[in-house]
């Protein structure tokens, strides 16, 4: 008797589509920023909030299935970590597949785990580059600034901007994976134009970083040498040689420590201190004016 | 100044809202991009202090060290989280200048880390549950396991740390300045300057090109000595970055033998860069 319900219901499938209109598709993109890291855990890591953003679309999709709906939900439970405002593609792709098999069994489980793992590494490295590499430092290089002289726009801009850009990028991208389909998105990273982005913004982001060393890593020498009758000021001498030498030499062997030398961040946090404490414990550098 | 048990349970609020992973702010756009920044948790807890102008100065100094701070794959090398609340909160209250500020924040950022670490580790029990509400077909269970259980643990694991050190941690904080006048808290002031060069190292190894230390040091030197702040460097910044990357690009592709040209004769740098491999510029 549940066999002839469930093939009945098979029947009924395949005479009319089962569709997703755009609201569904806004709720799981919205319901995935919202919930990408609530439940971020070291063995599959942004797997639940993958379940959760699409917990509207068994119903859609497979209404009345009790079967199919758990294959559904354990299918969104594999590892996946990602960025989740330009990997937000890979979801909208997920979402247009998952439409797609349940309406063509042609489309394998398979395949849409094979795209999931391909493009979520490529995809976070992308999105980590131009959302926390390159926007990020540049909108609190602006607002900074403004805050330390106590204005409190500084902050407020920094926030309604960062909201403004990344939502308008995650929607885009969200949408863009659902409609464009998985050989769009191939074709859009072998044409060469997310290449191009990523280089601009990657070369843009170092000039602005070098902007930033040269603001924001201070280390000022006070020191007063007696000579004879005189005195050399050794921040002077510094400066004739470069403006914000020793800065530049600090900022240069954090990264080569590592980068070269695959040294830690917090080993290199410790080197920095270890300067810090004897450029400062001998007098040489801090302290104020005479 | 004394920070009542409230304030300091507020704060704990607000280092919660900042946590990664809080959905309240639309996710990690509001908890890690903003609430997180102490650009941001400074004025918050400026606030709460009573004093929304010096949080907001505190918060901006406080920032600076982690100004290219990358969270990734759950990897957290400090905890800019921490030291925007509790340090700018201790900061506030013992009313430390800036650079004094910046000092005592850096250990609390690092102290930061062990609480992603003990959220990561425990959710994963989470995660199994869900796991057996897959296997009954129970949404409901499945989206409240996501979202009640782990956020009721971070809740706990922010506040409690936060409202403890806030609470706490302001005699110590001023007896340790007091004892510190002179040349330890220059000392302090060295090192607190010494460190956005950690986050900006670790920014310049993701962003990972050839040509990325030219560029670098391109930047540095623009704004050493024509005094450019950072939004008309990053105009600047952009037109180079267009053309070189089209340059580069064109000269790759190989189908327009002028612009290789261009790239080879104009520009020593890009040709370096665009064929150099074994990583002697990045």
């Amino acid at each position: 008797m549940a066999k002839l319900t469930a093939d009945k219901i098979q029947s009924e499938t395949n005479v009319a589509e089962r569709r997703l209109d755009k609201k569904d598709i806004t709720k799981a993109w919205f319901k995935w920023i919202c919930l990408s890291n609530t439940n971020y855990n070291y063995e599959r890591l942004m797997a639940s909030a993958l379940l959760v953003s699409f917990s509207h679309i068994p119903e859609k999709l497979y209404p009345g299935d009790k079967e199919k709906k758990i294959e559904f939900m354990k299918r969104q439970m594999e590892f996946y970590n990602t960025e989740p405002h330009f990997g937000s593609i890979i979801n909208g792709l997920a979402l247009s597949m998952e439409e797609e098999m349940a309406n063509n069994p042609s489309v394998t489980p398979q395949a849409i785990t094979a795209v999931k793992t391909g493009l979520m590494g490529p995809f976070a490295g992308i999105g980590d580059t131009l959302w926390q590499g390159t926007l990020t430092p540049i909108l609190l290089a602006v607002a900074m600034p403004l805050a330390s002289q106590g204005n409190l726009l500084g902050p407020v801009l920094y926030c309604v901007l960062m909201y403004a850009i990344m939502l308008l990028i995650s929607h885009f991208m969200f949408f863009t994976g659902y409609s464009s389909g998985k050989e769009g998105i191939e074709n859009m990273m072998a044409s060469g134009s997310i290449k191009r982005l990523i280089a601009t913004a990657s070369t843009m982001g170092a000039i602005v970083l070098g902007c930033l060393a040269n603001s924001y890593v201070t280390c000022t020498s006070y020191l007063q040498i007696p000579v004879g009758d005189g005195f050399i000021d050794l921040q002077s001498t510094l400066d004739s040689i470069l403006v914000g030498g020793v800065p530049l030499a600090v900022t240069l062997l954090a990264w080569y420590l590592m980068k070269k030398k695959s040294v830690n961040s917090t080993v290199v946090l410790l080197v920095l201190v270890v300067i810090g404490v004897v450029l400062g414990a001998t007098g040489l550098f801090g302290g104020t004016a005479a | 100044m004394q920070i009542s048990l409230i304030q300091a349970l507020l704060i704990g609020v607000v280092y919660y809202m900042g946590f990664v992973g809080t959905p309240w702010l639309i996710g990690v756009l509001g908890s890690l991009s903003c609430i997180q920044k102490p650009l941001v948790a400074g004025v918050l807890v400026g606030v709460i202090l009573g004093d929304p102008v010096q949080g907001c100065i505190i918060g901006a100094a406080v920032q600076m060290p982690f100004i290219a701070y990358i969270f990734a794959g759950g990897a957290q090398p400090n905890d800019p989280g921490l030291a925007g609340t509790l340090g700018v909160a201790l900061a506030l209250a013992a009313n430390l200048d800036p650079e004094a500020a910046v000092a005592i924040s850096v250990p609390i950022a690092l102290i930061g880390t062990i609480i992603n670490v003990i959220r990561m580790t425990l959710d994963v029990s989470f995660v199994h549950m869900i796991d057996a509400a897959c296997e009954k077909g129970d949404m409901k269970r499945a989206i409240f396991l996501h979202i009640v259980p782990p956020q009721v643990l971070c809740f706990v694991l922010c506040v409690v740390p936060v409202t403890l050190g806030c609470y706490y941690g302001v005699d110590a904080v001023n007896g340790i300045i007091t004892a510190m006048q002179g040349r330890p808290l220059y000392t302090l002031e060295v090192i607190g300057g010494l460190l956005p060069a950690l986050g900006i190292a670790m920014n310049l190894r993701t962003l990972d090109r050839p040509g990325t230390l030219i560029w670098f040091v391109f930047g540095f030197i623009i704004s050493a000595y024509l005094g450019l702040g950072a939004m008309p460097v990053a105009i600047i910044g952009f037109v180079i970055a267009f053309f070189y990357v089209a340059l580069e690009m064109r000269a790759e592709s190989g189908d327009a033998p002028a612009a290789r040209a261009l790239v080879e004769t104009s520009s020593s740098t890009s040709a370096v860069a665009s064929e150099d491999s074994d990583d002697d510029f990045e």
